[in-house]
């Protein structure tokens, strides 16, 4: 038999039985627009969160106090609640006389309550020095970021995110000159940040605090030391080179012969995007792997309604064989079927999946305001027309060697 | 054209043997027109479905044109019953959601006969069978009598040297049945074998020669001068 008699005689059964086909596709199409739309989504978090990290600047690296950790995914000391003091104002003075390093800008954290009038919050603060706002291109939408007197004069003064200006402020009221209290320390707001959603590091901007380093060192933790270092490199030299010029002042700095008893990490924005990368990496395959749990029930039910299809269906397959059609040829007929269902069920699939991304991407940047990124990978299309496929054939194969083994004098006889 | 010796069908029935067939042995020449009788499991429709490959037997020898049963894969069997045999059923065996010309078409699907050449020979298999009008229509839409002429017109349409036709005119009213055993019958004056399996005498003496057929066994063989002009007392 023609291939394309086959597929003539398998399209013609399928249209016979419109609404059973449409029902025994409905499990492959939400497995394949489950499976389209998770790596979309996950494509876009991931673009996402790439972009806000370069967003920072490529020259940009991160200096965390502790010894190095062995792996990339085993936390530092910093992050592990161990207290490491050895990061202090002399490393940052080394660090800014390196040629190859434009600036350094040294951060504290910690968290408390804020608190105007009423309303209060508890957040994220952040002590660091003016030339922070720059490093890390954050923009202040209203007001002023605090200048390098505030902090050598460690004045009151705090810049907030427009979130948390909402909470304390209300939409109307303006935030600028306002007097706020924290850990019972009186702040001016002298600026708020623009939007822009999560920040660099999965800081959200939108909460956060941010005073001088001096103030919250001396008032709010009690603290000499500082918890991490940006760093900016001078784009005249290559990133590898500054980061093994910090290493240096560091070890310098710190009295360190031994090149294995660091007391620091340091991190390139290779290093963090490569992490994130990884990370949402498996947990965009991870959620693909649960979505792909309704393909295989869709593919079940593709099985059982063709085992259906084929015993109902009986003296038709004993009719052909009885004038001519071999064993192949039938296996051929109900195969072509189970994946003609798949795939169409795919195309469907797909292009549901589409929408909905299409649609989650409206809504996330007409609403939220988030800059997401509309991501439909084509890994994702072909990956969803091949598991389709692959599907129709792994689960129509058993019902259509039913057919073909079936004794034509049998066949016919079956009531 | 078919040759037959001792030839045996043994069935398992719920672990009990079932002899169908117990060794008969007859020969069948190109161009009769043969009719195999017999009452009700007998064993006759055992016989067709041997002559027309759709079953193996369990003993004997089988000869087709010359060539054994025996030698000849199942592809083989599909191969011979798609170029050199016609099957008429009792209950027609049509798909009834498709029309007249698609179920006239299904044997050359499986044939080496191209594309182009298969809209001519639907079209003058089903005028053949008088119904050229009814070529677009839903076989489940016709008549008893104007389906078995569709399923005659669907076993003409790959021009086979034999015609099987089991009990032709069970399911039709006198008038239909005489309508098919004339067209079998024409069939017959135009040179093809055909072998009729019924219970009916009168559907029986259409045929020139009669096998009775009783418990697996033959009864008797005889050739007859053909009764067809009892057409009218069909049934």
């Amino acid at each position: 038999m023609l291939f394309r008699d086959a597929f003539k005689t398998s399209t013609r059964s399928l249209t016979h039985g419109k609404m059973r086909s449409i029902l025994t596709m409905l499990g492959i199409v939400i497995g394949i627009a489950s499976v389209i739309i998770l790596m979309s989504i996950g494509q876009s978090a991931q673009d996402l969160i790439i972009n806000q990290v370069q967003s920072v600047g490529s020259n940009l690296i991160v200096v965390i106090p502790g010894t190095p950790s062995n792996g990339k995914f085993s936390p530092s000391a910093a992050e592990q609640g161990i207290v490491v003091t050895t990061l202090r104002q002399k490393d940052i003075d080394a660090l800014e006389r390196e040629p190859s390093i434009d600036a350094a800008a040294p951060l504290v954290s910690g968290q408390a309550e804020i608190v105007y009038g009423n309303n209060n919050k508890i957040v994220s603060y952040q002590g660091v020095t003016a030339n922070m706002f720059v490093i890390r291109n954050l923009t202040v939408g209203k007001g002023f970021a605090f200048t390098k007197a505030d902090v050598d004069s460690a004045n009151h003064v705090i810049v907030i995110g427009p979130g948390l200006a909402t909470t304390l402020f209300g939409p109307y009221v303006n935030p600028i000159d306002k007097i706020i209290r924290m850990k019972n320390i009186s702040f001016r707001v002298v600026g708020v940040l623009a939007k822009g959603g999560t920040g660099a590091f999965g800081v959200d901007q939108g909460n956060i605090a941010i005073i001088p380093i001096t103030i919250a060192q001396k008032q709010l933790l009690g603290i000499s030391y500082f918890s991490t270092a940006l760093v900016q490199a001078n784009q005249k030299y290559d990133i590898t080179f500054a980061e093994s010029r910090i290493r240096f002042t560091l070890r310098q700095s710190h009295g360190i012969t031994d090149p294995n008893k660091d007391d620091f990490n340091i991190l390139t924005q290779a290093d963090i995007l490569s992490i994130l990368g990884t990370i949402t990496s498996v947990l965009t395959l991870f959620l693909a792997a649960i979505a792909s749990i309704s393909l295989i029930v869709g593919g079940i039910g593709i099985m059982n309604i063709m085992l259906v299809s084929v015993t109902e269906r009986t003296r038709e397959i004993g009719l052909r064989k009885a004038v001519g059609a071999t064993n192949n040829d039938i296996l051929q007929q109900f195969l072509i079927e189970s994946v003609l269902l798949t795939f169409i069920g795919g195309i469907i699939g797909i292009a549901i999946g589409a929408g909905i991304v299409g649609l989650i991407y409206f809504v996330l940047s007409t609403f939220f305001s988030i800059g997401w990124v509309f991501a439909f990978p084509i890994s994702a299309v072909i990956l969803g027309l091949a598991v389709s496929g692959i599907a129709g054939m792994a689960f129509g194969i058993y019902p259509a060697y039913q057919a073909g083994k079936k004794n034509p004098i049998d066949a016919l006889r079956y009531e | 054209m078919i040759e037959v010796s001792d030839l045996k069908k043994e069935y398992l029935e719920e672990e009990t043997p079932t002899r169908a067939l117990r060794g008969v042995t007859f020969s069948i020449e190109k161009g009769e027109f043969v009719s195999v009788m017999g009452p009700s499991g007998s064993g006759k429709s055992t016989l067709l479905h041997i002559l027309s490959f759709l079953d193996r037997p369990t003993g004997g020898s089988y000869k087709f044109q010359g060539k054994s049963i025996d030698e000849m894969t199942d592809k083989e069997l599909a191969q011979v019953r798609n170029k050199d045999m016609g099957f008429v059923f009792q209950s027609f065996n049509l798909l009834s959601r498709l029309t007249v010309y698609d179920n006239v078409e299904i044997p050359l699907l499986y044939s080496d006969i191209p594309p182009s050449k298969r809209a001519t020979l639907v079209e003058e298999a089903v005028r053949s069978v008088g119904l050229e009008e009814k070529l677009h229509t839903e076989a489940g839409k016709l008549s008893g009598g104007q389906k078995q002429r569709v399923a005659i017109a669907r076993a003409l349409v790959t021009d086979p040297n034999i015609i099987f036709a089991d009990e032709p005119t069970g399911n039709l009213d006198s008038e239909s049945g005489l309508q098919v055993m004339e067209i079998l019958e024409s069939l017959n004056d135009k040179g093809r074998t055909v072998v009729l399996v019924t219970h009916e005498t009168q559907t029986a003496e259409f045929a020139n020669r009669i096998i009775r057929i009783k418990d697996g066994m033959i009864e008797s063989d005889k050739e007859i001068i053909a009764n067809r002009h009892h057409r009218g007392n069909l049934k």
